[in-house]
């Protein structure tokens, strides 16, 4: 982080290079400078603070209906008025935020862990290893995406576990041949060898060496496959083998919204809105960490 | 080149194997009894023994999976376990030429829509234009297929009622399917156009033609375009299978009796020999057309020699 933010100073003023800069000051820069991802990423701070303490602030439950109060407008009681069961649509809404975040944010750390740890494995070692491990990678990336989740969840039923497991399963194998490539060239520098004349064992090197060497590589991955996640799992909510009812999530919410369209727009727009600028955000924010970190990124003037 | 065509498809054949053998292992961890589910109420433990035998599931794994590939050689699909009476691969054969219908339709409209935009943003670079097609490609590749074609259907069939909500028969319900199913590769066809005009821009050929006085439009047309053309034609190839999968969803909200609509019966009915043969269909054909995109672009490429 430290070493690719002086290098960015180099990149676009190079009389400032050598002059030390705290964080938070190169952070004011880089959000002044990279308006876009600056929004997004204050979007999604905002977000994830309101899916935290949302839904125990606004007094009701997602689940708590009030059939005399069907299709409300936005009110001082319902912020955001109610859906076709009279539920406050805020709380919904935020509970939904909450669903989204925890499924990809649980299947983000699963691919990305087992991702690492097959890709380094499979780029340290090389040879019929690295062979026999990329072939079962190229397999699953065979497998068109959204389907390997849709035939998991169909097959063993829409948990929220089962959901997790099959976007894990979807998403691993792309940052293993990431994080392989990398390992690959990482394995022939010097400061490996030397680590190996030294005299340290290959977990070592893995762990001290390897890892923290593509770090970047699986920040900026993560940041981008949460988009991904996200609207993977409200895909499978909206086709009906995702979150089941009455628990709310995005896609099924979007998906409940259609019988409604003509006459309740809302309905559609809360959920879409909030699902469309998560998904962007994430997207906007993972490439300018990758415009940040990744310095033969950068030169593509991205 | 022919060898090159050797390998690949012979690195594609060991993976729809082991595409068959995960769908599969899948079929069989599911839970339930499929000898169950088919009797229903008539299940006795001697009638379902008799079934097991003739559906051939009391046989070793190993034994079943090579019975499965052997039906599969045969394009055998079996038959639905909910509808005995129902061949999968009748359902299959019915349902599939929509979808593919959809995905083709979708993607030659995006071909020259996102070429259009494309070059469009490449000649006009950090113009207005470009500002404009570049925020429309962000918004393309991100925003969900229910979100825009939800957005379509209030505007175009409710607001002005022009088309229908949803249906099948007609050409007028082909016009928001294609449509929804073609934002997300214009939008990916147009960026890589794009980028790809771009660069040829920037060739010392483009700048030798320039000053030797060719008009502005017989550059682009004869030097620009041709050479920006090879990754062009290849992202076309690729999104034609990703809209085969984008077909799902959009076969869901416009209610399509194409195969996005049988595998999610399946699902419903938990039918598994049908559930097994869409998510292999769609993998055959996404594999085949990646197959074609990586011989086509070794065909075209005459840089690339393996």
């Amino acid at each position: 982080m430290h070493i690719s933010i002086r290098a960015s100073d180099t990149d676009r003023a190079p009389a400032a290079a050598s002059r030390p800069r705290s964080r938070p000051d190169a952070l004011a820069r880089w959000a002044r400078r990279d308006r876009p991802a600056a929004a997004a990423a204050a979007f999604l701070v905002l977000l994830v603070l309101v899916a935290l303490v949302g839904p125990a602030v606004t007094r009701s439950t997602y689940d708590r209906e009030d059939l005399d109060a069907l299709f409300q407008p936005p009110s001082a009681v319902h912020w955001l008025g109610t859906d076709q069961f009279g539920r406050d649509l805020l709380t919904r809404v935020l509970y939904g935020a909450r669903i989204s975040l925890s499924v990809g944010g649980a299947a983000v750390v699963g691919e990305s862990l087992v991702g690492l740890a097959w890709g380094t494995v499979a780029g340290f070692h090389g040879g019929a290893v690295d062979q026999a491990l990329m072939r079962i990678v190229d397999l699953l990336i065979g497998f068109p995406t959204i389907l390997l989740a849709i035939l998991v969840t169909g097959i063993f039923g829409p948990s929220l576990a089962n959901i997790v497991i099959a976007l894990v399963l979807t998403a691993w194998p792309a940052t293993a041949r990431t994080i392989r490539s990398e390992v690959v060239s990482i394995r022939q520098r010097e400061y490996v060898d030397g680590a190996r004349a030294a005299g340290a064992s290959v977990p070592r090197i893995l762990w001290r060496h390897v890892v923290p060497n593509v770090a970047h590589l699986l920040i900026v991955r993560a940041t981008l496959d949460v988009s991904f996640l996200v609207l993977a799992e409200a895909t499978l909510s909206f086709i009906g083998i995702g979150v089941q009812p009455p628990r709310p999530s995005w896609g099924q919410m979007i998906y409940e919204s259609f019988q409604y369209l003509r006459s309740h727009p809302a309905l559609l727009v809360i959920p879409a809105s909030a699902l469309s600028l998560t998904v962007i955000s994430f997207n906007v924010v993972g490439e300018a960490l990758g415009a940040l970190l990744d310095p033969r990124c950068r030169r593509g003037g991205a | 080149m022919a060898r090159y065509v050797v390998y690949r498809v012979g690195m594609a054949v060991p993976l729809f194997l082991g595409a068959a053998l995960l769908i599969f292992v899948a079929g069989h961890l599911a839970p339930g009894d499929p000898v169950q589910t088919v009797l229903g109420d008539h299940y006795t433990p001697a009638a379902g023994a008799v079934l097991r035998h003739q559906l051939g599931l009391d046989r070793p794994l190993p034994v079943q999976f090579a019975r499965y590939l052997g039906d599969l050689a045969r394009l055998n699909l079996g038959t639905s376990y909910v509808n005995p009476g129902l061949r999968v691969a009748d359902l299959v054969g019915h349902a599939l030429p929509i979808s593919l219908r959809l995905a083709g339709l979708a993607v030659a409209l995006a071909a020259v829509v996102g070429v259009l935009l494309g070059v469009g943003a490449a000649t006009a670079r950090r113009t207005i234009l470009d500002s404009l097609i570049q925020v429309g490609v962000v918004l393309g590749l991100s925003l969900p297929s229910f979100v825009t074609a939800a957005v379509l259907v209030y505007l175009f069939a409710l607001r002005w009622p022009l088309l229908p909500v949803a249906g099948w028969g007609a050409p007028a319900n082909y016009v928001l399917p294609v449509a929804v199913l073609a934002i997300s590769p214009v939008a990916f066809i147009a960026r890589i156009a794009r980028a790809s005009v771009g660069q040829a821009l920037l060739e010392d050929y483009v700048r030798t033609a320039r000053s030797k006085g060719l008009r502005a439009s017989r550059v682009l047309f004869r030097h620009v375009l041709r050479n920006a053309a090879l990754p062009v034609v290849t992202t076309i190839g690729l999104a034609f299978g990703n809209a085969i999968v984008g077909a799902f969803v959009v076969e869901v909200v416009f209610n399509i009796p194409g195969i996005a609509r049988v595998a999610i019966n399946a699902i419903l009915q938990r039918d598994y020999t049908v559930l097994q043969a869409t998510v292999l269909v769609y993998t055959a054909l996404f594999s085949l057309v990646n197959l074609m995109v990586d011989v086509s672009y070794a065909y075209l490429n005459p840089r690339i020699r393996y």
